[in-house]
């Protein structure tokens, strides 16, 4: 597993520092660069504004060019970028809207402002970089992430970002901005669980929600936003899937892509996994109308975190590996598949007794 | 019992079919069957809850204007309108002249040693010029003819000037593959040049329309072995131009192609242009063109059913996508509105702009002059705005009462072409018949509940297994 949290020193700071770490000098050199001095082990010495600051790591790991967020008074950091991977995710806030069954990162009361914070991150990453950002809901936020997204924007003109959001509060004027923004930098990553209102508002736990994401979907289509559609196959939704590719074909046929999903065993997923789980290696035949469904419309249709065992052969075609690198595992029996290297394996917290019955090598 | 819930319908249009019911269809490409009592209950007013539940569903209802509902449709209704883009296209015709005189001939064509029918110095530097002014980063360009082997030096000079210009060029080489040289062979066999000919059927339909003895039968059939062996299947197109009064049989064609690992067969029909015209009577030939082709896609599907490797007639995939999706405008012969004269420009060989090679076969006989300037002056595009401006089929009076409007386009240069007017009434021309009839048995196989039918539909529309849902009945 990759730690995504690292041990150091505590410094003796006031406010939230952001540190890039080098292992040498760079010509886009920044105020915020810590240069290393001495290894020793799994302890590392930056030099950081003529002061010392030590940050602890695996010997072998890479820690050059990655970015650092290191709260006072507190003995690890937040691993926000590290340089080699393309899984880097910024949670801008913990505070949600909705209380969705699956939820992997269950919502917190309070919420704590860094967003000025992770612009500087976002500064500092790699060319090129896709930046994730998540939460909780991070449009509860809605105008300090816009000036985020605005100022990284004109500092750093390379990046894209992957935005997920229940899109319940773009408003017919934020088109404007999203206009400005660009369509190739922002990717948004939207769920939709149902067609039917009441389906998808019992899965999210707000009354409501379906009519609000029908409005900003509206908004974002207007705005000509790239949409990533996302929808995790549940016992609740099984029977609906085909309802939502249809709802896809006639409503939505702007949309980049359509995510089908398989259920991340974590929070609320982990809690609710007898009653949401679905073992789609015992049945498929409702996600595969729904790709057949969609594909002939001349839409894309990928599967999310399917493990290639679990899906019909006509259908692995559609299931890239996606699980992020620092949250998938393999089985026992994956040792002797052939298909391993190009499978996404499962999550970590994955539980097979309480898994997929059909799998096995291939 | 009455709608309650105070949903606004999408105009419907509506055709019979042959099971008795009735294909409904909107502006947006939407779709479904419904009976005799829908269609009262659609005129009178009088929609049931049931009615109006399944068209909300099906995507012709919405609750109020900038809704979901109403933008998705919005969206659906505007892709399928033809935008043209950047002009990245260049038809080239350095010469007119032909080692071949197929009795059909699209482009009025001159003996090979016929002086005068050829590009020029002055002719290749304006062309280049011309190439140098366009804005596009890629570009893909079209040999013609004549015989444009015959002119290899032309297409050297064209590919080196491309290269050096523009970040990603394809060349595509519309050959007889009668006579080729060693020079030939190495350009043909460069990355990013495509060969294109003409294979009709088989050997005997190959002779009697195109190569006429057999020296010459077997010099191209020997060519052709030597070019899908040295470019590969994917390298090289065949397109079969059939007689539709002497059709050759669908098995002919479907196995000299399966033969060559060549899986997209492109079926043209006699064109009734250039002295093509004075020779076949093409003017009436719809309904033979049909039968032949309905035929052709029946044994296609008949084939596919155990087949390894599946095939596919090209234009009826083209139009089978046109019906199920949004934005499938690639295909320059059936585009809404068919603007033309802007993302591609065909110059012929006496460096005259054409917007189409249809265009230029027109000008060519006398019929009307469609040409839009020259390399030498620059692109004069007034007549062919006025063109444009009549190139819509949303408004037509007949197009606008046709369910299968959305999916269709408009050819207004082969009106012209064949009648000398663009005004005629759509059902008389053979571009509506052809297309009406291809939708109507798009539809037919759409309705079908064969499996077989099921599993070429498939393969055509670029999905694993073909929905059921793809063929909604109201009742």
């Amino acid at each position: 597993m990759i730690d995504l949290r690292l041990k150091v020193d505590p410094l003796p700071i006031v406010e939230p520092l952001v540190v890039r770490l080098l292992d040498q000098p760079v010509d886009n050199r920044t105020e915020h660069d810590a240069i290393i001095l001495d290894i020793d082990g799994d302890r590392r010495e930056y030099e950081y504004h003529g002061f010392s600051f030590t940050v602890y790591a695996r010997p072998h790991e890479s820690l050059d060019g990655d970015v650092l967020l290191v709260l006072p008074g507190q003995a690890s950091a937040h691993r926000l970028i590290r340089a080699n991977s393309n899984h880097n995710t910024f949670l801008v806030t913990e505070q949600c809207d909705q209380l969705c069954v699956m939820c992997s990162q269950p919502p917190k009361k309070y919420h704590f402002d860094l967003f000025d914070q992770l612009a500087i991150a976002a500064s500092l990453a790699p060319r090129d970089a896709v930046i994730g950002i998540s939460g909780g809901e991070p449009l509860l936020h809605k105008e300090r992430l816009f000036q985020m997204l605005f100022a990284v924007s004109a500092s750093r003109p390379d990046l894209r970002f992957h935005i997920l959001t229940n899109a319940q509060h773009f408003e017919p004027q934020d088109a404007e901005r999203l206009v400005a923004l660009g369509s190739d930098r922002i990717l948004w990553g939207v769920p939709l669980y149902s067609a039917n209102p009441k389906t998808h508002d019992r899965i999210v736990g707000k009354e409501g929600a379906f009519a609000s994401l029908e409005r900003g979907l509206a908004t974002l289509m207007r705005a000509g936003a790239s949409v990533e559609l996302r929808t995790v196959v549940l016992q609740q939704n099984w029977e609906d899937l085909i309802g939502v590719a249809e709802f896809i074909a006639t409503r939505l046929g702007f949309i980049s892509v359509w995510a089908i999903m398989q259920l991340e065993r974590i929070g609320y997923g982990r809690m609710n996994w007898a009653s949401s789980f679905k073992d789609t290696s015992a049945d498929f035949e409702q996600a595969a109308r729904a790709i057949d469904i969609v594909t002939a419309r001349g839409l894309k249709a990928w599967l999310y975190n399917f493990p290639l065992c679990s899906v019909p052969q006509d259908y692995r075609g559609y299931a890239p590996s996606t699980i992020s690198d620092w949250k998938r595992k393999y089985l026992d029996f994956c040792d002797g598949c052939g298909a391993r290297e190009t499978c996404g394996g499962f999550f970590q917290w994955y539980d097979h007794k309480e898994g997929f019955n059909g799998l096995g090598p291939i | 019992m009455k709608a309650s819930r105070v949903l606004q319908i999408v105009p419907l249009k509506f055709r019979p079919t042959d099971d008795g019911a009735l294909l409904f269809a909107d502006d947006a490409g939407g779709y479904f069957k419904a009976d005799q009592d829908f269609l009262e209950r659609y005129v009178d007013d009088s929609l049931t809850q049931s009615d109006h539940r399944f068209l909300d569903v099906n995507g012709h209802a919405f609750d109020g204007v900038g809704d979901l509902a109403y933008s998705g449709f919005e969206y659906r209704f505007a892709s399928r309108l033809y935008s043209p883009a950047e002009l990245d296209y260049v038809i080239l015709v350095p010469t007119l002249r032909c080692n071949l005189s197929c009795g059909y001939c699209q482009v009025s064509r001159v003996n090979e040693t016929t002086p005068g029918f050829d590009w020029n110095g002055e002719t290749l530097q304006a062309v280049l010029r011309f190439l140098g002014g366009l804005s596009t980063k890629r570009i893909k360009i079209e040999f013609q003819g004549g015989e444009p082997l015959l002119r290899l030096d032309v297409i050297r000079h064209v590919q080196a000037f491309c290269r050096s210009k523009f970040d990603h060029c394809e060349f595509v080489i519309c050959t007889n593959l009668q006579e080729v040289s060693p020079e030939a062979w190495a350009v043909l066999e460069e990355p990013h040049v495509f060969t294109s000919t003409s294979l009709d059927a088989d050997r005997a339909t190959h002779q009697a329309q195109r190569t006429k003895n057999a020296q010459k039968t077997s010099s191209f059939f020997d060519n052709f072995d030597a070019a899908v062996n040295r470019l590969g299947p994917n390298k090289i197109s065949a397109l079969p131009t059939i007689n539709p009064t002497n059709p050759p049989p669908a098995t002919a064609v479907i196995d000299t192609f399966v033969g060559y690992g060549i899986r997209s067969i492109y079926l043209r029909p006699v064109n009734h242009q250039g002295f093509a015209r004075k020779r076949f009577d093409a003017r009436s030939s719809a309904s033979s063109w049909n039968r032949y082709h309905s035929s052709f896609i029946d044994a296609l599907i008949d084939f596919n059913w155990d087949a390894d490797a599946p095939l596919e007639e090209y234009y009826f995939t083209h139009c089978l996508r046109r019906v199920l999706r949004s934005g499938h405008n690639h295909h320059a012969d059936l585009r809404n509105p068919n603007i033309i004269g802007y993302s591609y420009v065909v110059i012929d060989h006496d460096g005259k702009f054409y917007p189409t090679d249809e265009a230029r076969m027109v000008s060519r006989v006398g019929q009307f002059d469609l040409s839009m300037g020259d390399v030498f002056s620059g692109i004069d595009r007034d007549k062919i705005d006025m063109l444009n401006s009549e190139a819509l089929n949303n408004f037509h009076p007949d197009c606008v009462h046709c369910p299968y409007q959305a999916f269709c386009g408009v050819d207004l240069v082969d009106d012209l072409s064949r009648y000398g007017r663009i005004d005629l009434p759509k059902h008389l021309t053979d571009f509506c018949q052809r297309h009406t009839y291809i939708f109507d048995k798009i539809f037919s196989l759409i309705y079908s509940e064969d499996p077989k039918v099921g599993k070429s539909l498939a393969i055509w529309s670029g999905a694993p297994r073909f929905d059921s849902s793809f063929a909604k009945v109201h009742r």
